[in-house]
C-alpha cells in the first residue's frame, strides 16, 4: 500500500510516545487481567476447607432465612444474594455486603460480607465471613492498572491510559501498513536481534489486533461512562436519564412491601428454567426488597456457552413478588438485536461468550498482550542503544545513553516486580492463613512491598543484572504456588491445604507452567547478560561511565 | 507536505472529536426512539468513545493543524445541524 512516508513518520512518533507512556501500566493490566479471567478458580484455590457455618442449608429454607435476616438486619434488604449453586468460592446460601459510608460503588475490597447463619433454635444471626479477597485485589490491579483502589480518580487515570493505548494501536497499524504485505508473518530470526523483536512485536500486535481494539475501547468506556451519561442526560435525555433506567414501579404503588409475600426462590428458579430451559441459575440477587420497585436479578450460565453480559453470567430480571420475568434484555438466547449488541461489548471484554475454551484463549491473548507492551519498551530501548563501531574508534564499548538505562531499569522493575508480587501474594493466602489477623491487608502489603522492592533493585543493580535476578525470583515465587499445594498434600498435618476442586488444581498447573516458562527465560537472559555482546544495555559488563568505556578499549571485539 | 502541528492537531482531535461524538450519539438517540429506553441510553453512551477515539486517531492525517480544526469544525456543524433539524421536525 502506498502511504506517504511523512505520514508514517508522524504515526510512528505517535506510536512511540503513546506506547512508552502506557506500556508498563498496560503490562500490569494484562497480566492481572489474565489471572482475573479465572477469578472464581483462584478463590477456590485460596479458600481454606474450614466448614462454613451455614453450609448445607437447603434452598427450601431460603424464604424463612430471608424474612428473619431482613427483620434483624435492615441493611440486607437493600441488596442480598441467594446462592442457588453452592461452590468452593460461594459456599453459603444467603449473604449480603455492607459497604463503608462514602465508599466508591466499585470498591469491593473494603466491603464486608455477612452470612445468614441459622441456629438450632430457629433464630438467624449474621456472621461476618472471612472470605479471601486475594482474587479481588488482583482484579483491582487489573481494573486500575496497578493502583491499589478502584476509585473515581484512579479509574480516570486508567481511562487516559486506555485512550493512549487505543492511539498506540491505531498508529501502530498505520506504521505497519506500507510493509504489511511484504513483512506479514516474516520472522527474521538472526543476528539482528532488534529486527527479530520487531517482527515478533508486529506479528503479535497484528494477530491480536481485534482483541486489543476491544479492550482499549471497552476499558475507556468503563472508565468514563459516568461523565458521558452526565453530559448525555442534558444533551439527549432532558435530565430524565435516571427514569429510563428505573424498573417500572409495581402496581401496588409506593407503599412498602411485605417480604414474606415474595415467591420462594425454589419456585423462581423453576419458573426461569421453564422460560429458558438452557439457562442454569446460580445466584439470585435481590435489590431493594422493601422498596417501591423491588428487583430480582437471576444470574446464571447458559448451558451452551452463549454470550453472557457479565462474568457472573447472563441475567433474567424477575419481579420477586410475582415471580414474573420482567425483562429478558440480558438473558442469553432471549435478546433482541440491539440487546445482543449491548451484551456483546461486555462479553467481548470479559471473555464470557464461549465457555472455558474461550477463557483460555483470552488468557493466552492477555499474556501475549503483556508481552506485546513489554517488547515495545524493549524496542524503544534497543533502537536507542549504542553499538560499538570497529572502524571508528577501535571498537571501544560505548556508554549507553542515560535515558535508555533508566527506561530499561523501570521496565524490568515494574513488569517483573508485578509478576513477583502477584505470585508471592497468592502463596501468602495459604502460608499466612490463621497466622495473621488481617490477611487481606497482608495481601496488599506483600504485593506492593515486592513490587517496589523490585523496582528499587532494578535501578540499584542496573537493568541487565536485575532482569536475571528478578526472573529467577519470579520463577521461584510462581513455582511456590503449586509447591505449596504439594506440601499440603504430602503433609496433611501442616496448616496448609490442597483443594481437589478442579479449578484449584488448574491454578496449580497453570502456575507450574508459568513458573517453568519464567525459569527458561531466566536462563536465556542470564546467558545474554553475562556472556553476550557488551555494547548493549543488557550486558552486565557494559561500562557505565566514560572512563570505564576508555578502559575497555580494544577488548570490544570479543 | 504534512505539517506536524502536534499541539493543534491533538487539541482539535480531543475537543472537536469529543463534541462530534456526542452530537452523533444524540442523532442516534433521536432516530432510535423505538428502542427500549435503557437500551437506547446505553447504546448512545457506548458509541461516544469509539467515535471520539477514531477521530482522534485520524486527526494526524490532516495536512495541518488549521485544516484539522476547520474540517472537524465543519463536521461538528453538519451533525449539530442535522440534530437541530431532526428535532424541529419531530
Amino acid at each position: 500500500m502506498k502511504v506517504p512516508s511523512e505520514l508514517i513518520r508522524i504515526y510512528k512518533a505517535v506510536h512511540t510516545w503513546t506506547g512508552i507512556l502506557t506500556g508498563m501500566a498496560l503490562f500490569i493490566a494484562f497480566y492481572a487481567g489474565a489471572i482475573t479471567l479465572f477469578k472464581e478458580q483462584l478463590v477456590a484455590w485460596a479458600t481454606p476447607p474450614a466448614a462454613s457455618p451455614a453450609r448445607g442449608v437447603p434452598l427450601s429454607a431460603a424464604p424463612e432465612l430471608i424474612n428473619q435476616t431482613i427483620a434483624r438486619h435492615s441493611e440486607a434488604a437493600r441488596e442480598l444474594e441467594i446462592h442457588v449453586a453452592r461452590s468452593a468460592s460461594a459456599p453459603d446460601l444467603l449473604t449480603w455486603k455492607v459497604h463503608d459510608e462514602g465508599a466508591d460503588e466499585h470498591d469491593q475490597l473494603s466491603a464486608r460480607l455477612f452470612v445468614a447463619t441459622p441456629a438450632s433454635d430457629g433464630t438467624v444471626s449474621a456472621v461476618q465471613a472471612e472470605r479471601t479477597k486475594l482474587a479481588e485485589l488482583i482484579d483491582v490491579l487489573h481494573r486500575v492498572v496497578g493502583l491499589p483502589v478502584d476509585s473515581d480518580l484512579n479509574r480516570s487515570f486508567m481511562g487516559v491510559v486506555a485512550i493512549l493505548y487505543f492511539l498506540a494501536l491505531a498508529s501502530g497499524l498505520v506504521t505497519l501498513l506500507p510493509s504489511l504485505i511484504k513483512d506479514l508473518f516474516a520472522l527474521r530470526v538472526g543476528p539482528n536481534l532488534k529486527r527479530m523483536w520487531l517482527d515478533a512485536h508486529n506479528i503479535v500486535g497484528l494477530g491480536s489486533f481485534p482483541f486489543h481494539l476491544i479492550m482499549a475501547l471497552t476499558a475507556a468506556v468503563f472508565a468514563f461512562h459516568d461523565p458521558i451519561y452526565l453530559v448525555q442526560n442534558t444533551l439527549i435525555h432532558d435530565g430524565k436519564l435516571a427514569a429510563a433506567f428505573r424498573p417500572p414501579a409495581a402496581p401496588g404503588g409506593a407503599q412498602p412491601r411485605d417480604p414474606s409475600t415474595m415467591v420462594p426462590p425454589e419456585q423462581i428458579v423453576a419458573r426461569v428454567k421453564a422460560e429458558a430451559p438452557d439457562f442454569e441459575p446460580t445466584v439470585l440477587r435481590y435489590m431493594r426488597i422493601k422498596g417501591p420497585n423491588p428487583t430480582l436479578f437471576v444470574f446464571g450460565h447458559d448451558r451452551h456457552g452463549a454470550l453472557e453480559q457479565r462474568a457472573l453470567g447472563g441475567i433474567a430480571m424477575v419481579d420477586p413478588y410475582t415471580g414474573r420475568i420482567t425483562s429478558t434484555a440480558y438473558l442469553p438466547g432471549h435478546q433482541s438485536a440491539s440487546e445482543i449488541v449491548l451484551a456483546s461489548v461486555f462479553a467481548l471484554h470479559f471473555g464470557s461468550y464461549g465457555g472455558a475454551p474461550l477463557k483460555w484463549m483470552y488468557f493466552l491473548l492477555a499474556l501475549l498482550g503483556a508481552w506485546l507492551v513489554y517488547s515495545g519498551n524493549l524496542l524503544w530501548i534497543e533502537s536507542r542503544g549504542r553499538k560499538a563501531k570497529q572502524r571508528v574508534d577501535g571498537g571501544a564499548i560505548p556508554v549507553q545513553r542515560r535515558d535508555t538505562q533508566l527506561m530499561a531499569s523501570a521496565t524490568i522493575g515494574v513488569c517483573l516486580g508485578a509478576i513477583c508480587g502477584i505470585s508471592l501474594t497468592i502463596c501468602a493466602a495459604k502460608w499466612l492463613h490463621g497466622r495473621v489477623d488481617d490477611l487481606n491487608s497482608w495481601h496488599r502489603i506483600l504485593y506492593y512491598l515486592t513490587f517496589f522492592t523490585a523496582i528499587a533493585w532494578s535501578f540499584y543493580r542496573g537493568a541487565a543484572r536485575a532482569s536475571v535476578d528478578l526472573l529467577r525470583l519470579a520463577t521461584c515465587l510462581t513455582l511456590a504456588i503449586p509447591l505449596t499445594s504439594l506440601i499440603a498434600a504430602i503433609l496433611p498435618a501442616s496448616a496448609l491445604w490442597a483443594s481437589r476442586d478442579l479449578g484449584a488444581v488448574s491454578v496449580d498447573l497453570t502456575a507450574a507452567a508459568l513458573g517453568l516458562t519464567f525459569g527458561v527465560l531466566a536462563r536465556r537472559t542470564a546467558r545474554r547478560v553475562y556472556g553476550g555482546r557488551r555494547d548493549s544495555v543488557w550486558s552486565a559488563h557494559a561500562p557505565v561511565t566514560e572512563s570505564a568505556a576508555a578502559d575497555s578499549q580494544g577488548v570490544a571485539a570479543e | 507536505m504534512i505539517q506536524r502541528d502536534w499541539l493543534s492537531k491533538t487539541l482539535a482531535g480531543t475537543l472537536l472529536g469529543l463534541t462530534f461524538a456526542f452530537a452523533c450519539s444524540a442523532v442516534f438517540a433521536h432516530f432510535a426512539a423505538s428502542l427500549a429506553p435503557p437500551i437506547r441510553a446505553q447504546l448512545a453512551m457506548w458509541m461516544v468513545i469509539p467515535i471520539w477515539l477514531c477521530v482522534l486517531s485520524c486527526v494526524y492525517l490532516f495536512r495541518s493543524g488549521k485544516r484539522a480544526w476547520l474540517w472537524l469544525g465543519f463536521a461538528n456543524f453538519v451533525v449539530a445541524g442535522l440534530l437541530a433539524f431532526a428535532r424541529v421536525l419531530s
